[in-house]
């Protein structure tokens, strides 16, 4: 953090090749969701977006309606990404009620989407029908899954299909040498950071990211995880953040997890 | 006829030791999880990285300008105008008022030399150096460290201070500030809190003095259970102090009225990191710099953002408002606060122990009754 901090105020941000310019993010895990549709405007979100140079976002939302909303606000930046809940509160047991099929039918005759998900998943979550229909959903239309949940429930969605594009949320939470292993085993496997800050401090990373990110530099990216309203005003900081331990990495590498794998990912149909 | 009396009498305090065991609800579990929350008080000790802590003529002053509202830059602020001694170092306040509404609801000062960090963010590690930050704020004090020294240089305490400190016109702007930090840290530390009915069941737990124990009521004895077990409030408010001196997510909301948010520890660490006042920095009076590992070893971390510190909970039925914001305006809110919490304004990897009590209206007030048993030391 200090790294990215002593430079602004020692006025030296002009000095350093890697501060030329600011670095894009592609924020590739954010939700607008009920709750913050009702405390944040979608033109201050766009502010917010703008600000923090973030060029593109991946926007999920607990009940679609403020991924909408954004995407109307900002269709150069807002990615969107389908739910299959409309509630937060439902995390634990969306999986288990039929009418996620009809609510995700719905929404599919309505809008277009580039993804499925952040959607919560453990082990043999993924054999449930809602969640095998689901996946034939996302199968029929070239979606990504954007999952959250563990190394199981991984194996099993790659069972369920081979093929799909799979981005991990928050990288299942696991550490570098296990997220090596699901990254060596499925090769349409991405990674998000997101609510993760323990790869670096104050702008160095650790030896065991560092390496990781080195060996696999076209599967990570970036995201706030913007999980309660109050934490859009986080967007900024996150970005800076990201860009204090970017600068620990050859430039063409921190520039794929900044923005390209994200881009290479959606593109990757 | 002797021998049948010492029967009678053996018999008779049989039955009253039954009697006095039945009296006490805890488990032997929980007995010993209730002993960690003592003993009370604790020693007192002085505070190594300042030089002032513990000396009479520091504390005598330090409470002098406690209550010297010609520190503010207006003139008419001081550090009791907010921390109210009659109230309990409080104002009553949701948010305290300064110069302008402050972000945050004015804390106790009960007991600080039992914390790590302070204020609600941690921006500080040690209590000279909080004592520090109200003079410099703009919307409270509103002084630089040239005008604070400017303003001792011919202030009426000055000859006062200089016995403790030297020659003010020696020292630099951010030393006097420190040195002004540390002498009302001197009088701010020797407020501790007395000990409570709670204290005594403790302790007489303690001896196994069941007798004792056994006035501890009953309604107080079942919200302990309830604040030890199927509450799980001791995770947070533990130790002698109630409180484990970190940050958490309480799941209130941290939006600002006025807009925006109140970053709570994220702006902690940027203005600890920032800050000349640490038990790392040259100020601190400890050769040894004791606890300043804390800060050397701090780390940014994205759940900081809108974490607050866990307060004590020693005198709390006497606080009133409760929260970073004083959102909640009694313990009964509070309670409902936990027993309903938001599950949806947490991350699900983030807190784990919060989950929504569904405690029954009972069940709240023993936890009440056992509250009101930290706040009853007079």
């Amino acid at each position: 953090m200090i790294r990215f901090i002593l430079p602004c105020a020692l006025g030296l941000s002009a000095l350093s090749p890697a501060h030329a310019e600011k670095l894009p993010i592609f924020d590739a895990h954010i939700h607008y969701s009920h709750d913050a549709v009702l405390s944040v405007p979608p033109t201050e979100i766009v502010e917010i977006l703008r600000k923090a140079g973030v060029r593109k976002a991946l926007v999920s939302s607990s009940d679609d309606r403020g991924t909408q909303l954004l995407l109307e606000a900002a269709p150069d930046i807002i990615v969107p990404a389908l739910r299959p809940y409309s509630r937060r509160g439902q995390t634990g047991t969306w999986m288990h009620d039929p009418a996620t099929i009809d609510y995700l039918e719905d929404k599919f005759s309505k809008f277009e989407y580039e993804a499925i998900g952040e959607f919560h998943a453990y082990g043999d979550d993924i054999k449930t029908d809602v969640i095998q229909a689901m996946i034939g959903m996302a199968k029929d239309r070239n979606l990504i899954l954007h999952h959250h949940g563990d190394r199981e429930a991984l194996d099993l969605i790659f069972d369920t299909w081979p093929e799909a594009r799979v981005l991990w949320a928050h990288s299942g939470f696991e550490d570098p040498d296990d997220i090596s292993d699901a990254l060596n085993t499925y090769p349409t496997l991405w990674a998000d950071l997101a609510y993760r800050s323990e790869m670096a401090s104050y702008g160095t990373l650790y030896e065991g990211w560092k390496a990781l990110f080195l060996a696999h530099p076209d599967r990570f990216m970036v995201g706030t995880d913007t999980f309660a309203p109050e934490r859009w005003h986080y967007v900024g900081p996150h970005a800076d953040f990201s860009r204090s331990w970017f600068e620990d990495l050859p430039d063409d590498v921190a520039r794929k997890i900044a923005y390209e794998n994200a881009e290479t990912m959606l593109a990757a149909k | 006829m002797r021998l049948l009396l010492l029967l009678k009498q053996a018999v008779l305090l049989a039955g009253a030791s039954t009697a006095t065991q039945a009296d006490i609800l805890l488990s032997d579990a929980e007995i010993a999880q209730t002993l960690q929350h003592g003993p009370w008080p604790q020693v007192a000790q002085t505070d190594p990285s300042n030089r002032f802590s513990g000396n009479p003529n520091a504390i005598a002053l330090g409470q002098t300008l406690f209550h010297e509202t010609s520190l503010s830059l207006s003139g008419d602020l001081s550090c009791a105008t907010c921390h109210q001694p009659e109230q309990d170092f409080t104002d009553g306040r949701a948010r305290g008022l300064g110069k302008a509404l402050l972000k945050r609801n004015t804390q106790s000062l009960w007991n600080m030399d039992q914390f790590r960090w302070f204020g609600w963010s941690g921006d500080t590690d040690s209590l000279w150096a909080q004592s520090i930050t109200p003079l410099f704020h703009s919307d409270e004090m509103a002084h630089s460290p040239q005008s604070l020294h400017g303003l001792m240089l011919g202030h009426a305490t000055r000859e006062q201070i200089e016995t403790l400190t030297g020659p003010l016109d020696t020292v630099s702007p951010e030393e006097n500030a420190a040195n002004l930090g540390k002498i009302i840290a001197a009088y701010v530390e020797t407020q501790r809190s007395g000990q409570t009915s709670f204290d005594r069941f403790r302790d007489a737990l303690a001896v196994d003095d069941l007798a004792t124990a056994a006035n501890y009521p009953k309604d107080a004895q079942r919200g302990l259970q309830l604040f030890l077990g199927e509450g799980r409030c001791s995770f947070c408010h533990s130790g002698p102090n109630f409180s484990n001196s970190e940050f958490h997510d309480a799941g209130v909301p941290y939006f600002l009225a006025e807009g925006g948010v109140d970053e709570g520890r994220h702006a902690g660490i940027l203005a600890l990191q920032s800050s000349p006042f640490t038990l790392n920095s040259a100020y601190s009076d400890d050769p040894e710099k004791t606890g300043a590992w804390a800060v050397r070893n701090v780390r940014f971390n994205h759940a900081n953002f809108g974490m607050f510190r866990v307060p004590s909970l020693r005198r709390v039925m006497h606080t009133a408002p409760y929260m970073h914001d004083g959102s909640l305006p009694d313990i009964a809110a509070v309670l409902d606060h936990y027993n309903t919490i938001d599950m949806e304004r947490l991350h699900s990897d983030g807190e784990a122990i919060l989950r929504p009590l569904n405690m029954s209206q009972d069940q709240l007030d023993d936890l009440a009754a056992f509250l009101a048993t930290l706040s009853d030391d007079g």
